[in-house]
């Protein structure tokens, strides 16, 4: 009977949880700023992300956050293994290092675990000395030829 | 599991889609550099069903399989009789064409505040579903697994069918099957419909894994890459594409020390194989060996 | 019309340097009946071997022409050596694939030496002249000049030299050619050297012209090239000309009439209709006779 009971309650659990975490997700979007630069070293960089929620416009604190990296140009093949972030110093910022494998364009996405699931993607141009908007975006219909 | 391992298997499961695409017109001879195209389609296609329009993630996947099936069969007709490089290219152009359309392409409609849709050259951000369906990273690497399983099992159905016989038949040698009451025209026109569609669910699952997709994804880097997995994996059996994927993706993220050598040395591996296997790893003595190899061997 | 025309005249400059990347293509893939997929990437070493000796010796626009042809041959010669002649002859596609993966590495191999995103190029000569309502650029004008004289020179060399004869036999049967004395192996190395050289020629030119190299160069010439290629017809010289210079004023006509995004899409769209219309393109009777059989490339 003892066992029963608590598989019903974990049935319960796993089912409220489900519940409250659908329920969670449908009415929060978080919202991303993103700002990198160039770490010490080679390839590596510093970025600092600001998550918001996208309605309210208040600080999303408390979330498990972590940032991985995909090379636009080539689905699947350039990705960087996900690193974790730690809180900065105003709510809802969060710090962390990136080691990218080359220079060019990279599609960050950022992952946000815990009270909140989500996933925002913001795609920079990491340069050895800056970081900025990727190319064809700055200079819309004037980017070189290659 | 690790995230991040869970991740890099989703990816090589996704991949695996366009390149089994590839390999079906190889068999039949044909040789396509455009299958990112219906990947493209189905990706986009999904997505919107789903971000856009609210439908479940089923029919979002159906949708763009059908799409993507419908745009194959569109181009298989024009391009019925063009061989070898001039197919190649044929289809290079219409996947490039599509790639340009994509960064003109604008749909969005406002949710919560955000702008969500093709947004052209931008990409189309937050196709949210496994998120909003809480659906974990786990629940949709089975997804992923479960639907590239059955389309294995398909494939091997296939290669013991007529139908597999009729393919393999076409791309040896056109004339002699068409003598042989092979109807070639509408069985090439098929194996491009179906090819369409293996690429435009894979489209539309990676949509759906990383919640982004972008017309740059789509060049031909990926078409190119998704021929050359079948020929590094090996044209013998539908797990040659697959072995492939798991030697690029895979291996390229177990030598990750290497870091800016990887694709030195990934380059000229591939290179001196192909040497060595120019039919790949699993090429039809390969899996006929095994085959013998597997069996009990019949006593007299 | 002065719209039209200048767009035209734009359009023959650009596709001067569309004409000579698919000379060098062409006369690869009529040789060895086999696409290499590293052509544009291994003048792209070369021309990063150019840039180099620009930022490090200070080599001036001839010098880091000379640097930008002789790498563009070696990294061709390395090519050839791995991706197509230890290739048995019913390898097509294997080639093309090993051809592939070496562009990987030599890409990889660039933005090694030079990660930035952008390098200067020395320009060539960037002086300007008004003709009547036209204005011309002299970098453009050496380019169309070399695209003539090279496509003039390689023309006269497959028909006016024993070397040439040789190149035409190989292209025709390599079984025969071989049977009646000709080093096809000799011959094909050389063809490949040469078509790199012509290939290095381009890149030079239009990387002067831009005043700039990136990564992705590699992959635009491999494309440009490929697409005045089969325009014209395969295998065909006067071909790669004229297919270059279409591909060229198609693009210009469009840019200014429908926008730069609309221009590349303009450039595919006349290159699929090229294909489906009349596959062995402007120049080419039939399609290439081995590519009607799926298995060969």
């Amino acid at each position: 009977m003892i066992h029963a009971t608590r598989e019903l309650a974990v049935v319960a659990a796993v089912a409220a949880l489900l519940a409250s975490g659908e329920a969670v997700a449908q009415q929060i979007r978080a919202k991303a700023e993103v700002t990198c630069r160039p770490a010490p070293d080679v390839l590596e960089y510093d970025c600092t992300v600001t998550l918001t929620n996208a309605r309210t416009r208040a600080p999303l604190p408390g979330v498990e956050l972590t940032i991985g990296a995909d090379m636009p140009s080539m689905p699947g093949a350039h990705s960087v293994a996900p690193v974790k972030t730690a809180p900065g110093a105003a709510p809802g910022t969060y710090q962390g290092r990136l080691a990218l494998e080359m220079h060019g364009d990279w599609a960050l996405s950022l992952n946000l675990a815990g009270p909140l699931r989500d996933r925002v993607v913001k795609v920079l141009r990491f340069e050895p000395d800056s970081v900025g908007e990727p190319a064809a975006r700055t200079a819309p219909g004037r980017r070189p030829r290659h | 599991m690790d995230d991040y391992l869970v991740g890099v298997l989703s990816n090589i499961g996704v991949v695996s889609f366009v390149a089994l695409s590839a390999y079906l017109l190889l068999l039949t001879g044909a040789i396509s550099f455009g299958q990112q195209a219906f990947f493209a389609i189905g990706a986009y296609a999904a997505g919107v069903a789903t971000a856009l329009w609210g439908w479940p993630l089923a029919a979002a996947l159906a949708l763009g399989a059908a799409v993507s099936a419908a745009a194959a069969a569109a181009v298989g007709l024009p391009t019925l009789r063009l061989h070898g490089l001039y197919f190649a290219v044929a289809t290079l152009a219409f996947a490039e064409m599509v790639r340009l359309l994509f960064e003109l392409a604008r749909y969005q409609v406002e949710i919560d505040g955000e702008l969500v849709g093709p947004n052209g050259a931008d990409g189309f951000r937050g196709i949210r579903y496994i998120f909003e369906h809480d659906l974990g990273p786990l629940q949709f690497l089975a997804l992923i697994y479960g639907l590239l399983a059955a389309v294995l099992i398909g494939f091997m159905l296939m290669e013991r069918s007529r139908l597999g016989v009729a393919l393999r038949m076409v791309g040896e040698d056109e004339v002699l099957a068409s003598l042989n009451g092979i109807a070639v025209a509408r069985l090439k026109i098929l194996a491009a419909g179906l090819a369409g569609a293996l690429a435009g669910l894979g489209g539309g699952l990676y949509a759906h894994l990383t919640t982004y997709v972008e017309p740059r994804m789509f060049d031909v880097m990926l078409g190119v890459h998704s021929l050359a997995y079948g020929l590094i994996g090996g044209l013998g059996t539908a797990f040659g594409p697959l072995v492939g994927v798991l030697i690029d993706i895979g291996l390229l993220e177990s030598i990750r020390p290497l870091a800016g050598y990887r694709m030195i040395v990934f380059g000229g591996l591939v290179a001196l194989l192909l040497i060595a296997r120019p039919r790949g790893l699993l090429d039809e003595a390969a899996v006929h060996w095994l085959q013998r190899a597997w069996r009990p061997r019949r006593r007299p | 019309m002065i719209d039209f025309l200048q767009n035209t005249i734009d359009g023959v400059m650009t596709g001067a340097s569309y004409a000579l990347l698919a000379l060098g293509f062409t006369l690869i893939f009529g040789v060895m009946r086999r696409l290499n997929l590293s052509y544009g990437p291994s003048i792209m070493v070369g021309a990063y071997l150019g840039t180099l000796a620009h930022l490090h010796l200070a080599a001036g626009p001839l010098g880091v022409a000379a640097v930008t042809v002789a790498g563009a041959v070696l990294a061709g010669l390395y090519v050839e050596r791995l991706c197509f002649a230890p290739m048995a002859a019913g390898a097509g596609i294997a080639a093309m694939v090993s051809s592939f993966a070496i562009w990987m590495q030599l890409e990889q191999a660039a933005i090694l030496v030079l990660p930035r995103h952008t390098y200067p190029f020395p320009p060539l000569a960037s002086a300007t002249a008004w003709l009547g309502p036209f204005l011309l650029r002299l970098d453009q004008l050496i380019m169309l000049a070399s695209a003539l004289v090279l496509a003039l020179g390689v023309q006269a060399l497959l028909y006016g030299t024993r070397f040439g004869l040789a190149l035409r036999a190989i292209i025709g049967n390599p079984t025969a050619a071989h049977l009646v004395g000709i080093d096809v192996r000799r011959a094909t190395v050389l063809a490949f050297a040469l078509a790199s050289a012509v290939g290095g020629v381009a890149g030079f030119l239009v990387l002067a012209s831009d005043a700039q190299v990136t990564p992705m160069f590699g992959m635009w010439a491999t494309m440009k090239g490929l697409i005045a290629m089969m325009i014209g017809g395969l295998g065909s010289i006067p071909g790669a000309l004229v297919g270059g210079l279409l591909l060229g004023v198609v693009e210009a006509q469009s840019q200014w009439y429908l926008g730069p995004q609309l221009r590349d899409l303009a450039a595919y769209v006349l290159l699929f209709a090229c294909l489906v219309w009349r596959p062995g393109g402007l120049f080419g009777a039939a399609p290439v006779r081995d590519l009607a059989r799926g298995r060969s490339l």
